[in-house]
């Protein structure tokens, strides 16, 4: 195993691992064209850990009431599975790796699940500041945490970086029989507050890999400024891209 | 011999035969390999074997559990699970409540139940052992009800805590060891109340104090450690909260997190620093090999894992040599300092 990159800075605040940490801007090549302009230019690739390579990698949060399937959406995403009732409460706070392949250039997400419960707030807000992204859940058959999005959205304003990625997803969407919150609800609240929304189900699917994607290729982007290519919007991608449990749609 | 080797090893063995799951009803990890746990079994029963009959005789000798320097030996070395909610209740004083207090624990379950409460510890009903078959709708005992009255009991009893999440677990583990509600009540009251610093009250200062804690030993143990979790800025809670919260529940092995209890109710909370330093010691190599932070994390979830911890007899000689000395007086002292410093943040 080569571990090839030694790393230096100090990676207090919130900037890709490896964009910043990385000092050797020694890379010659351009073997891993438009990653360059970040100094990750690596002919082996940049960081190898649990056997997966990466060339850049983030850190992603996700908050939002006790229940209301943060861990159940993360699972979703990392293994494409869903089963029913085999989840244990998320205790302090946990995290999964999933490596995306982003226009050619592997994106480490490190997904930071948390507990929901009100108590845990006190020790999780201390890692908003590292988060390069958010994505705050609630849950559309219980609207009492739907009403606690706006105190999350407080505490996320107190606490995190001022450009952290931010997006508010009404989870369970499949369920819609129980449903209590309306789509059109959950649309109104984000663009209040100007925040890239859509529903999700851990269940069927349904957008679950359109969100943390949508993050992923927002913050590659961000991360390679100085590059050519058009500047990327989040929320005119994610209306473009996302799907509705509408039955009439196709 | 075999006898008793058979007697102990399926003391209260509630699988009926099912390989699927262990003996306490856990469904095997997908980790799971039987030929290691045979190879750790055959040194592991006569072990229990022997402490089984170490421990009978001690009884046989003394009608009341003291402490003193013979039974806190036996202790560390294992109590047999036919034993052990016995020596926890006596060591952790949580007989003297329950004699002291007949009755109250069914009191608690009559009075209004407090309806903020009662779905908090809801919420965390089915999600607390899914993968054990004792905590299932459809089995038989199931222990979801017993499960939610020892929540519901505790919340009443000690307002300030109410219910926190981690709780579920503890009580869980409690329940499936006693399988007795009124025990793993007041076993559950001597933890939070007695052993334990404040983990579970709304500030959670007693964790995240903990947390520093044992930043500060292995800043004086591991420094090496220290100075790379410094260098790329992993927080202590990142690692360890749930290591604390949960008192190593589906952190560690089961057999494993049962040794540590033995030894958490009747030597109290310093155990656990000793495991945690063991952990982080043990694989400083590894943990220094980690080049960033999402290596380090990572780390910190593999150390947790394998022949190392699941050994837990070799486990729980290790942490009393590993992390060497450790006296109360330094993590009183350790948590005093820690305290004052997070406050002294918290107002300013």
């Amino acid at each position: 195993m080569s571990r090839k990159k030694a790393q230096k800075g100090k990676s207090g605040c919130a900037s890709p691992s490896t964009a910043k940490d990385n000092n050797n801007r020694s890379g010659k090549s351009g073997l891993v064209t438009g990653v360059q302009a970040n100094g990750v230019v690596h002919p082996s690739r940049a960081s190898v850990s649990s056997s997966e390579f990466y060339d850049v990698a983030f850190k992603v949060m996700l908050v939002g009431d006790s229940g209301v399937g943060k861990t159940c959406l993360l699972v979703r995403f990392k293994d494409g599975a869903f089963l029913a009732g085999s989840f244990i409460s998320t205790v302090g706070i946990d995290f999964r790796n999933k490596v995306l392949d982003i226009d050619g250039v592997k994106v480490k997400l490190q997904i930071w699940d948390t507990a929901g419960q009100e108590r845990f707030r006190s020790v999780t807000h201390a890692y908003y500041r590292d988060a390069h992204a958010l994505l705050l859940l609630y849950d559309v058959t219980n609207k009492a945490s739907f009403d606690n999005i706006r105190a999350w959205l407080t505490e996320i304003h107190e606490y995190a970086q001022q450009d952290v990625v931010l997006m508010i997803l009404g989870s369970k969407a499949d369920a819609s029989h129980d449903r209590t919150v309306r789509r059109e609800e959950g649309e109104r609240l984000a663009k209040e507050f100007g925040v890239p929304f859509m529903e999700t189900s851990a269940r069927s699917g349904l957008n679950v890999d359109l969100a943390f994607t949508a993050i992923a290729k927002e913050l590659k982007h961000r991360s390679m400024k100085g590059d050519d290519e058009p500047k990327f919007k989040l929320h005119e991608y994610v209306n473009k891209e996302m799907k509705t449990t509408g039955c009439c749609r196709t | 011999m075999n006898l008793q080797v058979d007697y102990d090893s399926t003391e209260g063995d509630i699988s009926n035969g099912n390989l699927s799951v262990d003996k306490y009803g856990f469904e095997h990890s997908e980790d799971f390999n039987p030929e290691s746990y045979e190879i750790i079994m055959s040194e592991y029963l006569p072990v229990l074997t022997r402490r089984s009959e170490k421990w009978s005789q001690l009884l046989k000798e003394n009608t009341k559990v003291q402490k003193n320097l013979k039974v806190k030996r036996y202790v560390r070395k294992g109590i047999p699970n036919k034993h052990r909610t016995m020596i926890w209740m006596a060591s952790s004083g949580a007989q003297e409540h329950l004699q002291m207090n007949p009755g109250y624990y069914h009191s608690l379950l009559k009075i209004q139940h407090d309806p903020m409460l009662e779905e908090s510890i809801r919420t965390d009903l089915h999600r607390t052992f899914p993968d054990n078959i004792q905590f299932h709708d459809s089995s038989q005992p199931c222990l979801l009800t017993a499960l939610f009255n020892v929540l519901l009991a505790y919340g009443h009893h000690n307002k300030d805590v109410g219910y926190c999440q981690g709780m579920n677990f503890i009580a869980g583990y409690l329940l499936i060891i006693t399988k007795d509600e009124e025990k793993s009540f007041w076993l559950m009251d001597a933890l939070l109340g007695k052993i334990l610093p404040d983990y579970y009250t709304p500030t959670m200062l007693g964790l995240k104090t903990d947390q520093d804690v044992l930043g500060e030993l292995v800043k004086a143990k591991v420094p090496a450690v220290w100075q790379a979790m410094t260098q790329h800025n992993v927080m202590w809670g990142l690692v360890v909260s749930r290591w604390f919260i949960c008192l190593y529940i589906d952190v560690l092995p089961m057999e494993t997190v049962l040794r540590i209890w033995d030894c958490l109710f009747y030597e109290g909370s310093k155990i656990l620093f000793r495991v945690a330093l063991t952990l982080i010691r043990h694989h400083q190599k590894l943990i220094l090999e980690g080049q960033n932070f999402p290596d380090i994390c990572e780390c910190f979830k593999r150390i947790t894992h394998g022949e190392f911890v699941e050994n837990c007899h070799a486990f729980m000689q290790n942490i009393f040599k590993e992390p060497g000395s450790l006296s109360t007086a330094t993590v009183t002292k350790l948590r005093e300092i820690c305290r004052e410093r997070i406050q002294a943040q918290d107002s300013g």
